[in-house]
């Protein structure tokens, strides 16, 4: 027995209650620290343009030839996001043939555009059309609802998507040009980890993850959180499971960037059902 | 995504805390690799403010927090009231504790003993102060309940700091506050000229605080 251990005497009953108590009383669960500045999510999306656009900047033009993703250079994946702002304005506008398009299909126009295009004009194209949506939106009603490649969302939401799909393809091309990742930063996480955290019961119902489960997610790091999720219902004794990760780790899962083979992660409850919520936030695909 | 799955999220927002009513169990390692808990990670889970890993930290660690502040105090209502504290400041200021510097144990039991230690000293402070008064001032009436209650126990935890002193210091301690005995009544009790008794007196109230300061040093 070691000095410590010989100090251990059990706890008067009621202490634990009462320790929870105070606690909870001095800062409330979910809440994280140190707290973190609240931004609002055209702000957040202002961000990551910045971010993304100070990136092309630093390319070289050979960078622009670099394979990104599906049959894109980087100059496609510059152009599909142009076209992504088009479609985003035109949803804005209330356009029904862009509430029911796809979101690759919609913008590949945009994208073959680029061929053979001076790489600065693409860049400098983006930009315009990524201040024009900022323009649009700014001090907007963010709880406006928008329709737009078979989705109906918040406009805040919409843009806190626009936020993570930015930075997720800035990443795309950081890798593909051997550059190291870059990360938003905690305000703008924060709004990213809700959207997702939100979400997580609709990617759920995509993968056909059966419920119901009462889900704590504690995402680590500035800009994360707790969450307690309801996911599935109707049974009176729902599976607890806990899973704890990165918030940087989750945000790339569920922008389906990683595998839940990537995270380092901490599971309690029923393993089984949190590795299929896992895959249900990479289903969420929120690139 | 299905635009009925979106439109569902519009019509029920998710982002609610349902606050379930038990912690998980910890379960098989399936089809992801899962890390192993640290303390580390314990202090993570606190940040995000995960209430169940302050739950986690009190079964844990709890019996030797309280163990650490009894042992100083020597009485449990104050002893329980410093755990409390405790753990008020791990789930309040997580980024305070530094996993390279020493366990989490280490951290919260000298924690413990730190704010233990402070109470004996404030309390033996207003102790000495509350006895120069009742000194100074005639009696008026008899204490309330409460106040016996009150004197009964800050009257426990100066006893436990004054049992950490010397044995002459500690001598005279007890008789001229627990036993009420003047500077002349002491010196005679024990054999002492009443100047001797003076200076013990002066030197064990300040000779106090240093041996505990010390007694923490080693801890630490």
């Amino acid at each position: 027995m070691t000095g410590g251990e010989r100090e251990h005497v059990t706890p008067p009953a009621g202490l634990r209650e009462r320790v929870m108590a105070a606690s909870l009383g001095a800062r409330p669960a979910g809440r994280s620290v140190p707290e973190v500045p609240g931004i609002t999510p055209d702000e957040a999306f202002s961000r990551a343009a910045d971010a993304f656009y100070a990136l092309l900047c630093a390319l070289d033009e050979r960078d622009w030839r670099l394979h990104v993703l599906r049959d894109l250079d980087v100059q496609g994946l510059v152009g599909h996001l142009i076209g992504v702002e088009e479609d985003v304005r035109s949803a804005l506008a209330g356009d029904p043939a862009v509430a029911e398009g796809d979101h690759v299909a919609s913008t590949q126009p945009a994208a073959d555009r680029q061929a053979g295009r001076p790489v600065a004009e693409t860049r400098a194209g983006w930009r315009q059309a990524a201040g024009r949506t900022l323009g649009e939106v700014r001090g907007a009603d963010p709880t406006a609802e928008v329709a737009i490649h078979g989705i109906r969302l918040p406009l805040g939401a919409l843009l806190v998507g626009r936020a993570l799909e930015l930075w997720t393809h800035e990443n795309d091309i950081r890798r593909a040009a051997g550059l190291s990742a870059s990360v938003p930063d905690a305000p703008a996480l924060r709004l990213m980890t809700e959207l997702a955290a939100a979400m997580l019961p609709f990617g759920a119902m995509k993968t056909g993850l059966q419920g119901p489960i009462d889900l704590r997610l504690v995402l680590t790091g500035p800009g994360g959180g707790t969450w307690d999720i309801a996911i599935g219902g109707g049974a009176p004794e729902p599976a607890a499971i806990a899973i704890v990760t990165d918030v940087v780790g989750f945000c790339r899962l569920a922008a389906n960037r990683v595998s839940p083979a990537d995270l380092d992660l901490y599971v309690t409850g029923d393993s089984d059902r949190a590795s299929a919520v896992l895959v249900a936030a990479a289903a969420l695909g929120l690139d | 995504m299905p635009a009925a799955l979106c439109q569902l999220w519009l019509d029920d927002p998710v982002l609610e805390r349902t606050a379930p009513t038990r912690c998980p169990a910890a379960g098989n390692r399936a089809r992801f690799p899962w890390v192993e808990p640290t303390d580390a990670l314990l202090k993570a889970r606190l940040a995000a403010g995960d209430d169940y890993a302050l739950a986690e930290a009190f079964d844990r660690l709890g019996p030797a927090v309280y163990g650490a502040a009894l042992r100083v105090l020597g009485e449990w209502t104050a002893a329980q009231d410093v755990s409390q504290d405790v753990f008020v400041e791990l789930w309040s200021h997580p980024d305070r504790y530094d996993p390279a510097a020493g366990s989490l144990r280490t951290y919260l039991t000298v924690l413990a003993r730190h704010r233990a230690v402070d109470v004996v000293r404030s309390e033996f402070r207003r102790i000495a102060r509350q006895e120069r008064n009742h000194r100074l001032t005639p009696a008026e009436g008899l204490p309330s309940p409460g106040e016996e209650v009150e004197a009964a126990e800050a009257a426990g935890v100066v006893r436990a700091a004054v049992r950490l002193l010397p044995d002459s210091q500690r001598q005279v301690v007890e008789l001229a506050y627990f036993g009420g005995l003047s500077y002349r009544e002491v010196a005679e009790a024990i054999g002492i000229p009443e100047g001797t008794a003076k200076s013990r007196l002066r030197l064990a109230l300040a000779k106090l605080e240093s041996v505990l300061d010390r007694q923490l040093l080693e801890l630490s």
